[in-house]
This record gives structure tokens, sequence and C-alpha cells, in this order.
């Protein structure tokens, strides 16, 4: 399914920095350890990551890019304890309560575009975050 | 709902720009697995992030990827490859 190359899907931001809690979204393939690890052949899945979650909690399911130091530190690919430094600093409004993980390695591109992504937004749209910083690998 | 304001982290960002993504930084000369920076690396993934949300706070044209230099950078010897790992 061809994604569109003309219009560029813009949404203004409604606060200022300082106001805005943020959510994170990455197809790095951060995962919690105690969740079931991502299909290596294709997976258009998430996983709900809770905002009180524990960076030594988070792993990487991913074999197309060499995820070494984020096993190391998970802050290279899902920078959780930075956002959190920014929120206790004032410079963001806060960390939201859901993130999602997902491996970004899919064959199924339509289902990924007309379910799997719409899906993934509207929990982030229910949850307390009103801006996504979004990573990958 | 008129959606959610996001900014994107890439490390590919010719790929990145084939998909349109209103608000991103692209850290130049960074390895795959490397987004924010190296390992335990706080002050440097800081700056990154700070960045991004520069870029998100920035009112310009959408479209815009901002690639940015961090001259402290060092790519690890060790990841090959630029950090991508093909399939055989």
């Amino acid at each position: 399914m061809p994604m569109s190359r003309r219009c560029i899907p813009y949404t203004p931001r409604r606060h200022e920095l300082s106001e805005t809690t943020f959510a994170l979204v990455s197809t790095a393939g951060v995962h919690l350890r105690d969740q079931e690890p991502y299909d290596l052949a294709g997976d258009n899945s998430w996983r709900l990551i809770p905002g009180d979650v524990q960076s030594s909690q988070l792993m990487v399911t991913h074999e197309h890019y060499n995820h070494s130091h984020a096993d190391q530190d998970i802050n290279c690919v899902f920078p959780i304890d930075r956002l959190r430094e920014m929120a206790a600093e004032g410079v963001i409004g806060g960390v939201g309560d859901k993130h999602l993980g997902f491996m970004g390695y899919s064959q199924k591109l339509r289902d990924l575009y007309e379910r799997a992504a719409p899906e993934m937004a509207k929990i982030i749209e229910r949850s307390q975050a009103d801006a996504v910083l979004l990573t990958a690998g | 709902m008129l959606g959610l304001p996001t900014v994107l982290i890439t490390l590919r960002p010719a790929a990145s720009r084939e998909m349109g993504p209103p608000r991103a930084i692209s850290p130049v000369g960074f390895l795959l697995g490397d987004c924010l920076g190296p390992p335990n690396q706080p002050d440097l993934q800081r700056r990154v992030l700070r960045d991004a949300l520069r870029r998100w706070e920035a009112r310009e044209e959408p479209g815009n990827i901002w690639e940015l230099n961090y001259p402290d950078y060092q790519s690890d010897p060790a990841i090959v490859n630029g950090g991508e790992i093909v399939s055989e």
C-alpha cells in the first residue's frame, strides 16, 4: 500500500513544552522482560509498557540492528530515564502513563497501516500523553 | 480528536523522509542502536533528547528533518556495518 508522499500529516502543538506530557513509542524492539518477545520473522504486535516501568525491567528483541548498547542501557533507544529527568526539571510537563514497544520489522504493511498503527495511536490518544517521542533502533 | 504532535529521532533520515514525519531530528554519524547516543552517557543522551524537544517546539514547516552534529560522539569500534545486521 503506497504511502502518500505529497501530504505530510501535521498536528500542531496545543501547549508549551513545559505543559506537555510525553509518551514514548519505539520501533527498536523494546519490551518488558516478562512479556512475550517479538516474532523475529516479522511482527505487527506491540507491547504496552507501563508508565511506572523501571528501565532495568526492559529489554530488546530485534535482529536487524546491533542492540548490544541498548542491552547495557535501554536509554540508547528508549530514553525513559532521560525523559523523567526532563520532567523533574520542569522542561516537559510529565511522562505519560503508557508507552508502546514495537519491532518495526514486518512484511504485512497493509495490516500495519490499516490496523496496527491506528490501534496503537488510539491507545496513546486515550492515555495521559498529549505528545509522542518516536524512536527507532 | 486532532491527533497528537510527534517528534521522531531517526538515524536513517533518507528512509524516514520517505514516510514524511512532520517533525524529526537525525544525529549525524550515530550507529544504529545509538539512537540517543552510546550507553551510560546521560549527558549526550540528554542533549539529543533536548534537541528533539526543541524540534517538537519549533513552529516551522512540517517534514523538515534537522540533521544535527554531536562532535563528542564516538562510535564503538566493536560495532560493525554501522550497527546494521543484514539477514543472510
